[in-house]
């Protein structure tokens, strides 16, 4: 009899938490469902930007014909769409009668303005034009480690040929090559691998050593997941894999290693390994709170006030992104700021802040702003509904 | 932002430095800190960062870049305050521990 109030508790928090999860889930499926159901773009539109002098339109497969005003053929355009940082991006080429490339626009993009800055689109757009279509000389390859942004540049590029090869089969009959996304498996995706076994396997010793293990993680991760590679998971990434918008796994085969160890880790195994072994920002403000060497301890009430207020902003910012199917619009982290040098004003505000308050309090991003413990919050009360176990802590 | 160009600036910039100067020799001579040469080499090295990070910022201000100033400061600025910490604690090498002061003054 005395384990029934205590059970009805339990259930009653149950079907709390319950509602919760379904209320944001039905709120955030409903932003997702008027963000698809927006109308395809015009692409007459910039069709007629690239054809000045077009009056008139007729497409066939794809491939769009342009017309003067007095019936004469201007040329021809098509679209071509690849996978960007932040979905996929749409571009439309057109090839005049001359065969030469008459000009590329952009339609469609997800990136975030910092990566679509460094990805040097407007570069690439201009100098195709006047180009015999068969002579695009960019690849893939010529790119990787040039702009810092080459996920973005890749995906105009391998979009840029896609349109170029749809209107040179559809308009002169050849068939263009198209360009070629080797697959990715260097130091990154074998660091991240080895992060995560080395993650799992210290939490089988104790003491001193499994610290020092986790020292020693979290540093090599700083210098190669963060500063030599800029690759941590950000709300983008997830948003838009959630958003259906699924980057190529050839050139983000290391994104797909990070989210599966950190899922497989915190589901199955109950300890989130990527907060704590691989993730370079929090190493950052380990290394900052080393250097303060003091931690004040936080009122509970505060702690608890920061983690319904981080929930909110996560919420907010995923539905904004679904809602426009822009994922990148859900990215407010500072990590870009401290390993590429590039940030908005309000990231590099907030860099600022965080790393500054790490000097005193530890690990402030991690416990207040970060929305991957959100995320994790989510799997250990999936894992805790399996299994009934308490949550795990933070970060210890 | 005409202040940041101005002679009068760096003025009070230098007189600041020299109450800083004459304010860590004092906290050493409390507490009985062992003052070397390196202490000093890393007090001028920060120094020149923090007065970089304000020249910085003034005369990107005075220049009419005031994005440039908000980002530099800001990241020149974190620099400064981390290296500040460090700073602090190469200060407070050699002090002795407070559980010894304790024994001390008993």
């Amino acid at each position: 009899m005395g384990h029934r109030p205590k059970l009805r508790r339990r259930l009653r928090i149950r079907r709390r938490t319950l509602l919760r999860i379904l209320v944001v889930v039905a709120a955030l499926a409903l932003a997702l469902a008027f963000g698809r159901t927006r109308a395809a773009p015009d692409l007459t539109v910039p069709i007629g930007e690239i054809f000045s002098e077009a009056a008139s339109f007729a497409e066939e497969r794809g491939v769009f014909r342009a017309y003067d005003g007095e019936g004469r053929l201007l040329g021809w355009a098509a679209s071509g769409s690849e996978s960007g940082y932040g979905g996929p991006m749409l571009l439309v080429a057109g090839i005049d009668t001359l065969g030469r490339i008459a000009g590329v626009k952009v339609v469609e993009q997800r990136e975030t303005p910092i990566f679509w800055r460094m990805a040097r689109a407007p570069e690439y757009l201009k100098a195709v034009v006047g180009v015999p279509y068969d002579e695009i000389e960019y690849d893939y390859v010529e790119v990787i480690g040039v702009t810092g942004a080459t996920i973005s540049t890749g995906a105009v590029i391998a979009s840029i040929r896609e349109s170029v090869a749809e209107v040179a089969g559809a308009a002169f009959d050849v068939s263009l090559p198209l360009p070629t996304r080797p697959f990715e498996f260097g130091l990154l995706e074998i660091t991240i691998l080895v992060l995560f076994f080395a993650g799992i396997a210290a939490q089988r010793v104790s003491g001193p050593l499994r610290g020092r293990i986790r020292w020693v993680c979290q540093i090599a991760g700083l210098l190669i997941i963060g500063f030599w590679k800029d690759s941590p998971i950000t709300l983008a990434k997830i948003a838009a894999m959630l958003s259906g918008f699924f980057p190529d796994p050839r050139t983000s085969l290391a994104l797909y290693l990070l989210i599966a160890g950190f899922v497989v880790t915190s589901v199955v195994w109950g300890r989130n390994v990527y907060c704590l072994y691989a993730c370079p920002f929090g190493a950052a403000q380990r290394c900052v709170g080393l250097i303060g060497g003091k931690s004040l301890k936080l009122p509970a009430w505060s702690v608890r006030l920061m983690g319904h207020l981080r929930n909110l902003i996560v919420f907010a910012a995923i539905f904004m992104a679904f809602l426009t199917l822009q994922p990148a619009l859900s990215s407010y982290e500072p990590f870009a700021a401290l390993f590429s040098l590039h940030g908005s004003t309000l990231q590099w505000l907030l860099l600022f802040i965080v790393l500054v308050v790490s000097l005193v309090i530890s690990e402030p991003w991690c416990n207040f702003f970060c929305p991957m413990r959100s995320v994790e919050i989510v799997l250990q009360d999936i894992r805790r509904a399996a299994r009934r176990t308490p949550r795990a802590r933070p970060h210890d | 932002m005409q202040i940041f160009n101005s002679g009068f600036f760096w003025f009070v910039e230098g007189i600041l430095f020299c109450v800083m100067v004459l304010g860590l020799r004092a906290v050493a001579r409390d507490r009985s800190i062992p003052l070397t040469w390196w202490k000093w080499l890393a007090f001028g090295v920060w120094v020149l960062l923090a007065g970089f990070t304000i020249a910085f910022v003034g005369t990107s201000f005075g220049e009419g870049e005031p994005t440039a100033a908000i980002r530099g400061g800001l990241m020149f600025g974190l620099v400064a305050i981390i290296a500040a910490v460090v700073l602090w604690r190469v200060w407070m090498i050699g002090a002795p521990s407070q559980a010894a002061e304790k024994v001390t003054d008993s």
